[in-house]
């Protein structure tokens, strides 16, 4: 399930959108995340810059 | 509908795929370049993985390269120049690509197949096709197909096949569509 909360964009500081989620097998998963191989991310993107930022979905 | 990015040109760089000597690769990047580089609204610039020296001693985001990453980072689109080698894709552009993870999501990608016989690179680039799904990235349907390519261009690498200006515009003007309405759907389209 997604967090409620916006991400704020690490270098402009607005609310990013959250357009994906994405299992990322580079991280351990989470117990909810066996059956994936690895850890489910969220995937925001801010609208002023461009810059794209994941975190842990829970 | 969010208004902030309109001032921010549509970013596509060139991804030339091998390090080899003596590349044809490297002559279709810079004529895809060239191209890319003429049509108004968009940014690009060529990212050579020879140049970027990856360690092969590891791999993923352990061996990722902050200009490489910037710059995919900061692309709405990517234009991947692949060679055709034993049918398959070179280990290094892999081994490039998979550096890589959120930069790539929901952002377009075209591919250019490369080959020395007369099928233009076709079943690099259909090898290619899952793993780019995989990444994220999503596929337009043009391809830049350029076949017997030591013909296509001289040694310096002058285009010889004036054909190939008319097919690369319709791969460039699909790929900036895909590129634009991704770009929005970041913006703008939420999952939630």
């Amino acid at each position: 399930m997604a967090k409620t909360t916006k991400m704020k964009c690490p270098d402009c500081g607005i609310d990013m959108n959250h357009h994906a989620d994405k299992v990322d097998y580079s991280v351990e998963p989470s117990s909810d995340d066996l059956e994936l191989g690895g850890a489910l991310q969220e995937v925001h993107y801010c609208p002023g810059c461009g810059r794209t930022a994941m975190r842990l979905a829970s | 509908m969010n208004l902030m990015s309109q001032n921010r040109p549509i970013f596509i760089p060139v991804i030339l795929g091998t390090p080899r000597q003596g590349r044809f690769s490297e002559h279709v990047a810079r004529f895809v370049l060239g191209e890319a580089a003429k049509l108004k609204g968009v940014e690009t610039e060529l990212i050579d993985i020879r140049e970027i020296g990856f360690s092969t001693t590891d791999a993923g985001e352990a061996i990722k390269d902050p200009r490489f990453s910037d710059a995919v980072m900061r692309a709405d689109g990517l234009i991947i120049v692949a060679p055709e080698y034993n049918h398959g894709y070179p280990g290094l552009l892999k081994h490039a690509l998979d550096s890589n993870l959120k930069e790539y999501i929901h952002k377009a990608v075209g591919i250019c197949g490369v080959s020395a016989g007369p099928f233009g690179g076709t079943r690099v680039v259909e090898n290619m096709l899952p793993v780019m799904r995989e990444l994220g990235l999503v596929t337009i349907f043009w391809d830049g197909n350029f076949s017997s390519v030591q013909k296509a261009f001289d040694e310096t690498g002058a285009l010889l096949d004036e054909s190939y200006v008319r097919r690369i515009d319709k791969f460039l003007k699909e790929l900036i569509w895909m590129a634009k309405v991704l770009r929005y759907g970041r913006e703008n389209v939420s999952l939630e």
